[in-house]
This record gives C-alpha cells, structure tokens and sequence, in this order.
C-alpha cells in the first residue's frame, strides 16, 4: 500500500473516539479487512485510550465532600452575598465606590475576605477596603466581624517569613480585635512537602482548606469577597 | 459585581457533583494532588459566582472543565508571573524513570501523560478520561477543531512510543509469574 493511501493518524484517532460519520466508519471499517497494518494500530489506540481511563480510575480529592459539606454548598447561595473583590480592581473607582457602599449596606454578621494572590494591588486593595470598612462600621456603630482567609500564593502575607505586611496586618488587628486571619493548611502542607517551614505572624490561625472555612462562614450568613 | 443569586438548590448540587471529575482532569494536567484540589474548589467556586451565565444547564460539565482550564492557567500565571503561558510546557509530577522502578501500569502512564505539554494533556485526557466530543474539547479550550485533532495525534503518538512497549514488557512479566 502506498503511504498517500494509509489512513491517517488523525482518522484513525476519530474512529477509536467515535468521531467518524457513518460513511468515513464504514470505508475505514471495510480497510481493517484488508489491512492488517491498520488493524494493529487501531488496537495500539484502543489500548491507549483504555490505558489514560484506568491510570486515573482511583484519583479521587483527598477529602471527599462530607454531608456538612453538602449541607454547607446548598446553603451557600442561599444565605450569602457573594462579592468579588476584583470587580473593586478592575472597574475603576466608580465600581469601587458603589461596592464598598453596597458592603456598608450589609447586614451580615461579618465578612469574609479571601486572598488567593500575594500581588501587591491585589493585597494592598483588599487591605485598605477591609481597613475602611472596618472603619466605617465602628463609626457607625456596626457590630461586624471580618475574617481574612488566605491560601495559594496568598498565603503568603500572613507568613511570618514571607509576608511584607507583618506590621500592617499587626496594627489592623491591634486597631481591630473583630478582624481575625485564617491561613489555609492545605497550602501549608504543599509547602511543607516541598521542606519549607510554614511560620504563621502572631494571632494567625490554621484552617483546614480555604474552602472549608469560607463555606463554614457562608454558612454562619457571612458575605464572602474574593480579593 | 457579581452575585449567587437565582442560582438553584438542584444547579449547586449539579456543581458538587462534578467535584470528582474535576479533580481527576486537574490532577491530570498538574499531576500535584494538592494544587488540583484546589483548583477544582476555586472552579466551583467560580462556578457557583458565575452561574447564571450558563445559558444551557446541558452543558454544565463542559462549562465547568472550561472554568477549570481558566483556574489552572491562572494559577500558572501567578506562579510564573513573568513568563509567557505556555501550552507546550510538560506537566510536573512523578518522572517516568521512577514509576517505571514502581513497576505500576498506572503509575507510568500517568508519568508519560504528565511528560506530555499542557495543551497536548489537557486534549488527550478530556476525550479519554471525560469522553468529551471533538467539538466540546474545542469549546472548552477555545480551540479550532482542527489543532484539537492534531495536538490529540502528536499526545497519542507520543504516548504509544512511550508506552505500549512497556504495557507489552508488564504482560509479559504477568505471564512468566502465572
């Protein structure tokens, strides 16, 4: 057979995948026949593709969803406002403005504000929007508590070793005894695994997962904002 | 600004119920249990935030992997926020030659997937392990049929130069121990 008549490698891939039409299914079906070339890389195919499914049959998350958790993702939207603190980044200052007076409006029993980034504007912004809430709310005699969890890179600001914000988070917190910092354990064990001793500033709490303590809070009718 | 509302009890539970699918995609491309755990939450999350714009709930999973695709390349994007994004960059994890010593299929196949560029991995492992379409692949990573059908030859070549000799030697290995 010359090699402008084999059939492609592309061709083959949509035959094993199903992707064929029903006429280019049955020429390349009436080939196999003849061809015992094809046949044998038809079957290396299969095999492939039967191989990629079975090395991922037991990857599962490392901690199933619970039946609290389960409880906890129906009740998120429910309970919760759920703001995006980017929106503050990118909309300009007139967004920023409406959202941080859409926040004062808020009667939740407190905020939750998660960083997943250690970028300086994304930082610097979820820092100063926290400072000014909290600020406004004590002004207007708003009880409110704030918690802000980080994790991924985000992390990185409450790290003793790391965090280029040791002294600003100290004086917020000694400003403010609602506002309370939350790191995420499972970023902590991935750093761990790569040797890195995670020291955490002074007052700052371990969490489970970011997720875990983010839900936890949605649940309690917290408002959530991603940084 | 964005909110959850108008977002169902039954479309949240249809979000959790792909928890596992997406952890295993993710866990595919990055081959780091730990990062794909998290970019699978951040892509519910996501998700869940962004509900509403999902016009067909048919086309939830195939929404979500696009969701998750986007949670990774950010994440890489953070991580190396001065390199350019790049598709043909290999996925990190177990190296071939010790999951070979480990003497497990599975292992070795996941080592050689991770070997694969990103671009190649994610298209090989959202036919095989989720059994999208062509044409869902291309939506999901917003690519044109056809580079979806030829980053799929080059990822399955590559992958039966690298492995169906080995998954022969593991048979041959069984039969000679019966």
């Amino acid at each position: 057979m010359s090699r402008e008549r084999e059939v492609s490698r592309e061709m083959q891939n949509a035959f094993v995948d199903g992707q064929l039409d029903a006429a280019d299914w049955t020429a390349l079906v009436e080939r196999m026949g003849g061809d015992e070339s094809l046949r044998r890389q038809l079957c290396e195919l299969r095999t492939l593709k039967d191989m990629v499914k079975g090395a991922y049959a037991d990857a599962r998350p490392s901690r199933a969803p619970t039946a609290a958790d389960r409880r906890g993702w129906a009740r998120v939207a429910g309970l919760a406002l759920v703001f995006a603190l980017a929106g503050w980044l990118v909309h300009g200052a007139t967004d920023r403005g409406q959202a941080a007076a859409e926040l004062r409006g808020v009667s939740a029993g407190g905020i939750v504000v998660h960083v997943a980034s250690s970028r300086g504007e994304v930082v610097n912004t979820a820092l100063q929007e926290v400072e000014d809430y909290l600020r406004d709310a004590r002004a207007a005699g708003r009880k409110v508590k704030v918690e802000i969890v980080a994790n991924q890179t985000g992390m990185d600001i409450l790290r003793s070793d790391t965090s280029a914000y040791a002294k600003r988070l100290e004086r917020l917190h000694a400003a403010y005894p609602n506002l309370t910092f939350s790191a995420c354990n499972q970023t902590a064990d991935r750093l761990r695994e790569k040797g890195v001793a995670v020291k955490l500033l002074p007052g700052v709490h371990f969490a489970p997962t970011a997720l875990d303590e983010i839900v936890k809070r949605m649940q309690q009718g917290w408002v959530y904002i991603r940084a | 600004m964005r909110g959850l509302f108008g977002v169902s009890a039954q479309f949240r539970a249809r979000v959790e119920a792909q928890r596992e699918p997406l952890y295993r995609l993710a866990y595919s491309w990055c081959r780091d249990a730990a990062l794909a755990d998290d970019v699978a939450q951040e892509a519910m999350l996501r998700a869940l935030d962004r509900g509403a714009q999902l016009a067909d709930e048919k086309r939830l999973k195939a929404w979500l992997c696009a969701i998750l695709a986007n949670c990774l390349k950010d994440h890489y994007r953070r991580a190396r926020p001065l390199e350019p994004l790049d598709e043909d960059m290999p996925a990190q994890g177990e190296t071939p030659e010790a999951a070979s010593a480990s003497g497990q299929l599975a292992a070795r196949v996941r080592a050689e997937i991770g070997r694969l560029p990103l671009g190649q991995c994610q298209v090989v492992t959202l036919v095989d392990l989720e059994g999208f379409s062509y044409a869902e692949v291309g939506e999901i990573l917003e690519l044109p049929i056809g580079t979806v059908m030829s980053r799929l030859c080059r990822a399955r070549e590559a992958l039966r130069a690298r492995l169906i000799e080995f998954a022969a030697g593991q048979e041959n290995k069984l039969r000679s121990i019966r």
